[in-house]
């Protein structure tokens, strides 16, 4: 399993999971986070930190943000080999999204 | 499937290694296993963020690699937080007593050799209450192989000192710093007489991942130490070996055959003092491709070596992480199947119930 982070986050990104991830799995894009689901190791000590309630454990992801699992595998797929590579790119289709003011 | 492959009997009189491989199917070729094959239905319950949970998925990661069938392979643990990781993996498993996880798998191990057996301890666990149980398996050289979680303090009692907390370390339990000297466990194990000491860091998954590996296929007793956080009651206790600001001057990579360097650059070499220690160089690259640099050798005889390693950070120097010790020795297990066999030639197979309904051997 992993944990997901939902369209909350989008355009929020205050970054406070990073921190508290203890295997530095949490990558950063331009407009969200992405979880690598294979180096994810399921402690949940990202959730509960969520100002804005953007993450969970893929097998209670709301169904609309179901498309955020197949969006962080494919923005983070081969990082495991280079962690320290700097931000990743948006997946496409989290650039399609209307901007946000941070209200969940 | 056929019975029989399902259970292939036990040949001979006593104990032998006998490889159980993953179940071939003659029309597809070996049956491939993956980590979710190694995870059991319970829920895990560590706190969040515990590294434990690294610790889990890197174990459950590799164990595919083994190619054994789940159903051969067990983990035994003790008693605290590490402990509970039996009840997460999907292959047999045993929550035992306090302290005494090795002497039970050395039991199992011994008298079923089809099986891979794999200890679970803490620092608590492993070098307080089991420590004559510690030592004595690596004595011995028990085909085990033991992964201790260091975390530096007691986790599942809320935070007292534990064996390898620091010096002055303000706990629930030590109001004005504790006063004892740590075991360092790789130094304890190298005196023990290991055959196999390594030590790893939970959050680094590819380091942990060719430490399990080395330690699999080592023949006898496998001591992992395995730095591992507490984040509720020793947070950080190895950050700087993982901030990646500062792991680079902090955490030397052994290789094998290779020169002791870290740095970012590789820039800083160990050199030996006049008494024998290892002390890093006083200026960087100083010996770097001379004579005097120290060259690693996990498979060395004489322990010295791997003993002076593991007093490093003692002695001003980095924290050495991988094979610090890899040497071949008869395995216990291989011993005493041998001895049962020589028995056997000598006065024939034996009789159990004989045994067991017995004979008056007193008079008095
Ligand atoms: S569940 Fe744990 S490992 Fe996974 S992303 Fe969150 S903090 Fe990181
Ligand atoms: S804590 Fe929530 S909002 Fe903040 S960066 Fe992480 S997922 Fe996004
Ligand atoms: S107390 Fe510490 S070691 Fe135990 S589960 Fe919590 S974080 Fe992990």
């Amino acid at each position: 399993m992993t944990y997901v982070i939902g369209t909350n986050c989008v355009d929020v990104k205050d970054r406070t999971c990073i921190a508290e991830c203890p295997v530095d799995c949490i990558y950063e894009g331009e407009r969200m986070l992405y979880i690598h689901p294979d180096e994810c190791v399921d402690c949940g000590a990202c959730e509960p930190v969520c100002p804005v309630e953007a993450i969970y454990p893929a097998d209670t992801l709301p169904t609309e943000w179901l498309w955020h699992l197949d969006a962080a595998t494919a923005v983070t797929a081969g990082r495991e080999d280079e962690p320290d590579a700097g931000p990743v790119d948006d997946h496409p289709d989290v650039l399609k999204l209307p901007a946000r003011t941070g209200s969940a | 499937m056929s019975e029989s492959l399902l259970s292939p009997p036990l040949t001979g009189p006593g104990p032998r290694r006998v490889p159980l491989p993953l179940i071939t199917n003659p029309s597809e070729g070996p049956v491939k296993q993956s980590a979710k094959d190694f995870r059991s239905a319970e829920e895990v319950r560590w706190c969040p963020g515990c590294g434990d949970y690294a610790i889990l998925a890197a174990v459950q990661g590799f164990l595919p690699e083994l190619g054994l069938r789940r159903e051969n392979i067990v983990f035994v643990s003790g008693i605290g937080c590490s402990s509970r990781f039996p009840y997460y993996m999907n292959t047999y498993g045993m929550h035992s007593i306090h302290g005494r996880a090795p002497a039970i798998a050395t039991g199992l191990s011994v008298s079923r050799p089809d099986l891979s057996v794999w200890v679970i301890t803490g620092d608590g666990d492993a070098l307080s209450i089991g420590g004559n149980h510690l030592i004595h398996a690596l004595r011995r050289n028990v085909n085990l192989k033991i992964l201790l979680f260091n975390n530096r303090i007691y986790g599942l009692t809320k935070g007292q000192y534990s064996p390898t907390s620091e010096p002055g370390k303000i706990t629930k339990s030590t109001p004005m710093g504790s006063l004892d000297t740590p075991f360092n466990p790789v130094s304890l194990a190298v005196g023990a007489g290991a055959g196999f000491v390594a030590r790893t860091v939970d959050s680094d998954r590819k380091h942990l991942t060719s430490v399990l590996r080395a330690a699999a296929e080592y023949e006898g007793t496998a001591l992992v130490e395995i730095y591992q956080n507490c984040n509720i009651f020793n947070d950080g206790a190895f950050e700087v070996l993982k901030n990646p600001a500062t792991r680079d001057d902090h955490l030397l990579r052994l290789e094998q055959g290779q020169p002791l360097r870290y740095g970012s650059d590789g820039e800083h070499t160990i050199v030996r003092d006049a008494a024998g220690s290892l002390r890093p160089a006083a200026e960087a690259g100083a010996t770097e491709g001379s004579d005097a640099e120290v060259i690693h050798d996990a498979h060395a005889a004489d322990p010295a070596l791997a003993f002076a390693l593991s007093r490093l950070p003692e002695n001003g120097g980095p924290t050495p992480i991988g094979v610090f010790r890899s040497v071949a020795r008869p395995s216990y297990d291989r011993q005493v199947a041998e001895q049962l066999e020589q028995a056997v030639q000598a006065s024939g197979p034996g009789d159990l119930d004989a045994l067991l309904a017995g004979r008056d051997h007193w008079t008095v």
